[in-house]
């Protein structure tokens, strides 16, 4: 046997792979820190103990090839080539072993009246809960002289109604950086329950760059692009309760770059609905219900690039945007097991912007394959019946050690005795 | 020794990927089970560290895969001879074999093959790698590479089916895979001693009573 130029080569590119594994761990320095970096250190530095092991074997199997053959110079040569890609192995397991209104629409629905900045969307303002108070409510000096009377209609202040939410947002990290208004305004503010999640993130977007917190998470967050994607940033940023799996429809938009999935808008929905209501789309009986039978037959008979996104959005909503510790800890939503995560909902967008949200039966999300085969949550929505399959293969595979084993032990004397008659 | 010889069954590239295999899925199951089950099994203190561990776990064999296939591909050059099973082995070859396993073990009779370095495996080896080797392990590999980070490649997820589909896909072949493993690790005890079969996996040589094999002999480089 001797060791071809191939084999050689084989050896530095494998072992160029094995180290690029190395030092691509030392690229995502939270990897190798902390309780599970120790746990990564002594499975890398077992399995370079493995290849260090067969490296060292090899060398001592064809020792004679470089002690005996074709001179010093060229065993130097493969031996400090070998050296060195051990080195290099070595140097990356090292580390190894180391994120009244009507009046006032008059004029203020018309933008060649008052300006853009003073028009009030009427639909928009309509869905919101300051409607119900009306505009006097907030501006209430602007009497019937206005606008000719000269005087600056008043703005009430939020903390007026909102007192609690005013007393927490002061004592937040927020404060200070962006007024109630930057975020909330108030001719369009709705409820948490009335807003997408990824209407939730827009106002997160206006200061904070998409990037830079992708980023910013990356360094501890495994998966951090898909968690902000299917999480609102409120759900941990805030001391948020109630979780909910809330599911969109989305569309590919045509021509989209990859991944160009977004919200479906009502007009597309309305196209497909043919002149019935949207909720027909998904809620087939329109009993304001949705049946794991309807999520299956709307998933198995997709209309036009429709898929359902599922995200993690919560029931209420806080101003106090701490960061939560315990929201660091996967278990927090990972870990509760598929008891915790029955609730859910289709959230279907209306003529004016909001949302609808319509129950979905209990356990839906989690049982069903094809209830909504594009959510998956690791460790809380796993599909009971897939378990029951995979504890059934495990177990045929204990059939053969089991009953062949047993076999084995009742029949030992066959086989002493035929080893012995071989060797008299 | 003077009644055995010794043939070099096993290179340096396929040891190092055996053992990598070994340890790595064993890692890449126990890790697993608790992603999935963490409700009643924490092993590796916290669940990030589960997933990490997972993730890096199978990035190593994923790697050590690539070993494997490069080396019996260009170096080699035996992959299709060595895990293929010819006809005479598809015939009667197959049923040779379990009829040794299922019964003339039993009863105290030798292993109807005899393992070189040309053909390692017997037929029923043969045929089990074959679907490991070309169908799981590469199917488990690809569902594990697209689930370490899923958004860049939604579409892709959404062109199999969606992550449910793709989870289950995982899923179900690990537990495949499991159940090998319980069989193989088995199957390896079954030698004339219980390490007869794994020494050669470490070391690289099998030994094999001479008067049998003589024929091996000089398929058999001698280290010394």
């Amino acid at each position: 046997m001797k060791i071809d130029k191939k084999l050689l080569i084989l050896w530095i590119a494998s072992l160029t792979l094995f180290s690029g594994v190395g030092v691509s761990t030392l690229l995502l320095p939270d990897l190798l820190r902390g309780v599970h970096g120790l746990a990564i250190r002594f499975f890398l530095g077992y399995c370079g103990i493995i290849v260090v092991a067969q490296v060292c074997a090899f060398i001592k199997d064809n020792r004679h090839l470089w002690e005996d053959s074709s001179g010093e110079k060229k065993s130097s040569i493969t031996l400090s080539i070998l050296l060195v890609t051990l080195l290099i192995i070595f140097s990356s397991s090292a580390p190894v072993m180391a994120l009244e209104s009507g009046d006032c629409q008059g004029c203020h629905s018309d933008a060649a009246m008052v300006g853009a900045a003073f028009v009030v969307n009427q639909a928009a303002f309509d869905t919101t809960a300051h409607a119900e108070i009306g505009c006097p409510a907030c501006h209430e000096s602007v009497g019937p002289g206005h606008p000719d009377d000269g005087l600056a209609p008043s703005k009430v202040g939020c903390q007026d109604c909102h007192s609690d939410v005013s007393h927490e947002y002061a004592g937040s990290g927020h404060y200070g950086y962006a007024d109630c208004n930057d975020c909330h305004n108030p001719h369009q503010v709705r409820g948490a329950t009335a807003v997408s999640g990824h209407d939730m993130n827009q106002q997160c977007r206006l200061c904070h760059d998409s990037s830079k917190v992708v980023s910013g998470h990356t360094d501890w967050l495994p998966q951090a692009e898909l968690h902000l994607v299917k999480l609102p940033c409120v759900s941990c940023h805030t001391a948020a309760k109630d979780n909910v799996i809330t599911l969109y429809i989305v569309k590919r938009q045509s021509g989209a770059k990859i991944s160009g999935l977004e919200p479906a808008s009502y007009q597309e929905l309305q196209a497909l609905a043919k002149g019935k209501p949207i909720e027909t789309l998904i809620d087939g009986n329109e009993d304001n219900y949705i049946s794991l039978a309807e999520l299956r037959l709307f998933n198995l008979n997709r209309k036009s690039n429709l898929s359902l996104q599922g995200m993690m959005t919560p029931e209420t909503v806080t101003h106090d945007f701490s960061l939560l510790a315990n929201r660091r800890d996967c278990s927090f939503c990972h870990a509760s097991g598929p008891e915790a995560r029955q609730t859910s909902f289709i959230s279907l967008v209306q003529q004016d912007g909001s949302y609808r949200r319509i129950a979905v039966e209990k356990g839906a999300v989690l049982d069903a394959l094809y209830g909504t085969p594009d959510f998956y949550m690791v460790g809380s929505t796993r599909s009971k019946a897939l378990d029951y399959i995979g504890a059934m293969i495990i177990a045929g595979g204990l059939v053969v050690p089991i009953g062949h084993g047993t076999l084995r032990i009742l029949t030992r004397k066959n086989r002493k005795e035929d080893r012995r008659s071989d060797h008299e | 020794m003077s009644d055995t010889s010794r043939i070099y069954l096993q290179p340096t590239p396929i040891r190092i990927w055996h053992w990598l295999n070994a340890f790595g899925i064993v890692t890449l199951g126990l890790t697993g089970i608790q992603i999935r089950f963490p409700e009643y099994i924490n092993l590796f203190s916290g669940y990030k560290t589960a997933i990490l561990l997972h993730n890096v776990a199978g990035v190593v064999v994923a790697a050590s895969f690539a070993l494997w296939f490069f080396y019996y591909s260009f170096v080699a050059r035996n992959m299709l001879k060595v895990y293929v099973p010819n006809k005479d082995e598809v015939k009667s070859g197959l049923l040779r074999q379990a009829k040794f396993y299922l019964l003339t073990y039993f009863l105290g009779r030798p292993n109807p093959h005899h393992p070189t370095p040309e053909n390692k495996f017997n037929p029923m080896q043969k045929s089990a790698y074959l679907a490991i080797m070309f169908l799981l392990m590469p199917l488990i590999g690809l569902s594990g590479i697209l689930l370490i980070n899923i958004e860049p490649m939604r579409d892709l997820v959404l062109m199999i089916g969606g992550l449910k589909i793709l989870m289950a896909i995982h899923y179900i072949l690990a537990c495949c895979l499991c159940a090998f493993l319980f069989t193989h690790v088995y199957l390896a005890t079954l030698g004339r001693t219980a390490f007869a079969y794994i020494k050669p996996m470490w070391t690289g040589w099998e030994e094999e009573e001479s008067d049998d094999h003589q024929h091996l002999d000089h398929l058999a480089p001698r280290p010394n």
